[in-house]
């Protein structure tokens, strides 16, 4: 880390082991990705696998789970924080993986963590979205980064979420009566 | 085009966007042959950024000095310089080096001023129409959604010009007077801008900075750079106690627009929580003291500069002593047998104004709402900007925010500069020994983007304060049976009539294939990076498929130029609706 940032970027934090565990960030600092790559593999990894995960509730979920984090270990904490808890974590990881505090060259790596924290972060941290998210989780399904945003937009927000959340039990519905049939 | 030097910008092709650094050409307005960034890029340490805060009426210049922020005055020993061009026989002059023996001299039809008003506006903008109205230069009006003609009078003769080229003139002086205070050549620039302005407004800037010869660091939300300073202050308050949080609300309002935001900060990390801006200003408040002064000036004059000019100087006046007393007596000769004479108290001011109020009111309780931080949990109201100094302006904020004392310890005329400074030198990795230079911002976009769908509806993606850096995405779906194009019109803006938003480009996405309507997923993803830059990416899927159907595209916005209210009418009349998307949960809602 470039010390010339100061306090903000030296601050000793335990970050997820991101670098490891996601293809995204993998790639060396230098080498831009061509653009039409990456679009492809964002569309392919978060949108379409994600939205084909909610429809049909098919084997597709769990590659996706297995793909990405979920947000509790993007943020480095248990399950059981409290809210100050997740707000500090957060923090921390702004200090770090903001782009504004990126070392010279890596600022687009830094925006693609920072994003994914972020969206960790706001998940988490209204009490709502998180029991959604929690509901999610422990029914197998997990939202990782960017997934849900289609569904995002305000107004439609509550319903969506709600739509989401029936067609997941939905799936699950079917998955367990098929279990059965063929069982 | 009009105007010489907009014409040759475009062929050396140096939009130049905040954070890409030194490759693209100089451009000088005023001969500055020592300039060429290119020894400096290959100093061991990066230059530290000038802040420049450049006011509809007003600009400064500040700089980091190495243990703090300092101004740089002139040579009449000024902080703050008047922002205008005066256009003469030899080589314009600005506002930073010139002397007017008198107000009035800037009124004569030769100084052009209110750019910040002007830039990036087309004629059919409500903005545009009142001044050309009320400025004693040239602004010609088509109506029909293109940049206004803008002229100035020397020696009898309108000049064309334009915002871009003014405001050009007058940095290049600004850039001279900095590299005077710092004994240095001066390349890299923090400015400020208005919260309300559009990402289109955004290039005008950094092209008329690229035309001085400057590089644009960063392009600051006003309100962010003051948050910058107040977050630097309660750091040093604080060194020992780095977890309690502190909720302020700041208010800007300029002479050419309002600005409102809401900061969380603790241990040197600000959370932005709001941000809204508007254009409304002292402007606003001046032209509607010159109507009620004179409510049929815009039919009266013959030699309308020379009266307006008067009128103008004699509300302005009023306006100001209005700030520390109950009622003024205003006296003046417009000629031609016009003559006014009337005393003019604070109730008639505020009765003549009341719509201003009202719109800064509102930009208030909006970025209230939006934030979601109840006024109760606000630790601090910190107050900036001229009009500021107004009791009603003052009053209206303070009672929305239920406090009775400002924020103390900031200058409300010199924080935007000092915080655009401070900026400048974390830009630059400074590192400060003390500490003071600890302080990360997470910053909010002020306005929604989206695109054109539903018919005429405008679809957010990235919504009005979503943290930045962003990437959203929405599924949209055709319009049409066996449709297979889809144009990608993209606005900016926070109206639900799409074309009261401000356009900033379109593409159009072909090789849909052949299906019912509703069928073929458009997947619109939209990504502000961390230099502000925004891209729109989009690609077709269709269901159970994993891969693009063809290659998605990926653009850069803004595209559109200064024809982008015409050209939205010419789409609307060459493709209809035959191009439209649907959102497509609102096809699932069905």
């Amino acid at each position: 880390m470039c010390c010339s940032h100061g306090f903000i970027s030296r601050i000793p934090t335990t970050p997820p082991p991101l670098v490891s565990r996601q293809p995204h960030f993998s790639i060396p600092s230098t080498v831009r990705l061509p653009i039409a790559t990456r679009t492809a593999k964002s569309f392919r990894t978060k949108s379409a696998a994600a939205a084909t995960a909610v429809k049909d509730g098919s084997g597709s979920v769990s590659e996706t789970v297995m793909e990405d984090l979920s947000f509790y270990q993007l943020l480095g904490i248990p399950e059981t924080v409290t809210s100050v808890e997740i707000k500090q974590a957060y923090k921390q990881l702004a200090r770090k993986y903001h782009p504004d505090v990126s070392p010279p060259g890596r600022a687009e790596e830094y925006t693609q963590r920072f994003i994914r924290v972020q969206e960790a972060y706001e998940t988490l941290s209204d009490p709502n979205r998180r029991a959604m998210y929690d509901r999610d989780m422990a029914m197998g399904i997990h939202f990782a980064f960017s997934s849900r945003n289609h569904l995002r937009n305000d107004e439609h927000m509550v319903k969506s979420e709600w739509r989401g959340q029936w067609r997941s039990q939905l799936s699950e519905l079917r998955r367990r009566s098929m279990h059965k049939e063929s069982g | 085009m009009i105007g010489g030097i907009e014409n040759r910008i475009l062929l050396v092709s140096l939009i130049s966007r905040p954070g890409q650094m030194s490759q693209e050409q100089v451009y000088t307005v005023a001969s500055d042959s020592d300039t060429t960034g290119d020894e400096r890029s290959s100093a061991p340490f990066p230059e530290i950024a000038i802040g420049i805060d450049i006011g509809t009426s007003q600009c400064s210049l500040a700089v980091w000095n190495g243990s703090q922020v300092e101004l740089i005055r002139n040579t009449r020993n000024q902080k703050l310089m008047k922002s205008y061009v005066t256009f003469r026989d030899e080589s314009p002059v600005g506002g930073v080096s010139d002397q007017l023996s008198h107000e009035y001299e800037m009124l004569s039809g030769s100084s052009v001023f209110n750019m910040k008003r002007l830039i990036g506006r087309i004629d059919t903008d409500p903005i545009v129409s009142q001044a050309s109205k009320t400025l004693p230069f040239l602004i010609q009006t088509l109506g029909i959604g293109v940049k206004p003609f803008i002229a100035a009078l020397v020696n009898n003769m309108w000049r064309s010009t334009t915002p871009e080229e003014v405001l050009a003139i007058y940095l290049v002086e600004l850039k001279a007077l900095a590299e005077v205070g710092v004994k240095r050549p001066v390349r890299n620039v923090v400015l400020t801008v208005p919260a309300a302005f559009s990402r289109f407004q955004l290039t005008r800037i950094s092209r008329a900075c690229a035309m001085a010869g400057l590089h644009v660091v960063r392009l600051m939300p006003e309100p962010a750079a003051v948050a910058l300073l107040y977050a630097q202050q309660q750091r040093q308050l604080s060194v020992h106690d780095s977890g309690s949080e502190k909720v302020a609300l700041i208010f800007n309002m300029g002479a050419g627009y309002s600005d409102v935001a809401i900061i969380v900060t603790a241990g040197g990390v600000s959370q932005m929580k709001g941000l809204a801006g508007s254009t409304v200003g002292g402007e606003d408040l001046l032209q509607n003291t010159m109507h009620y002064l004179l409510p049929d000036m815009e039919n009266l004059f013959p030699n309308k500069i020379k009266s307006m000019g008067i009128l103008r100087v004699a509300a302005q006046d009023a306006i100001h002593k209005l700030s520390s007393q109950s009622r003024v007596q205003i006296d003046i000769d417009l000629g031609n047998g016009i003559k006014i004479c009337k005393i003019i108290d604070l109730e008639e001011f505020e009765e003549a104004n009341k719509e201003v109020f009202e719109k800064c009111a509102s930009l208030v309780t909006r970025c209230l709402q939006d934030s979601k931080v109840n006024v109760e949990h606000i630790d601090d109201v910190i107050l900036v900007g001229g009009c500021t100094n107004i009791p009603k302006v003052k009053n209206m904020v303070m009672g929305i925010c239920k406090k009775n004392k400002i924020y103390p310890g900031i200058n409300p005329l010199e924080a935007a500069v000092r915080g655009a400074a401070l900026e400048g030198a974390l830009a630059a990795g400074v590192n400060d020994p003390l500490g003071s230079l600890d302080l990360l911002t997470i910053q909010v976009n002020a306005h929604s983007i989206g695109i054109r769908a539903n018919r005429d509806s405008f679809v957010p993606i990235i919504a009005r304060n979503t943290t930045m850096p962003a990437r959203r995405e929405v599924v949209f779906t055709t319009a049409h049976d066996h449709q297979t194009e889809a144009l990608i019109v993209v606005y900016e803006g926070d109206e639900e009539v799409v074309d009261k938003n401000y356009l900033l480009g379109y593409f159009k996405v072909v090789g849909i294939p052949l299906a019912p309507r509703g069928k073929p997923e458009i997947n619109v993803c939209m990504d502000i990076d961390a230099s502000n830059m925004l891209r729109v990416m989009v690609g077709v899927l269709m269901p159970g498929e994993q891969n693009p159907v063809v290659p998605p595209l990926e653009v850069r916005m803004p595209t559109a130029d200064d024809g982008n209210g015409l050209s939205a009418d010419v789409l609307n009349r060459s493709f209809g609706s035959t191009l439209d998307l649907v959102t497509l949960h609102n096809k699932m809602s069905r």
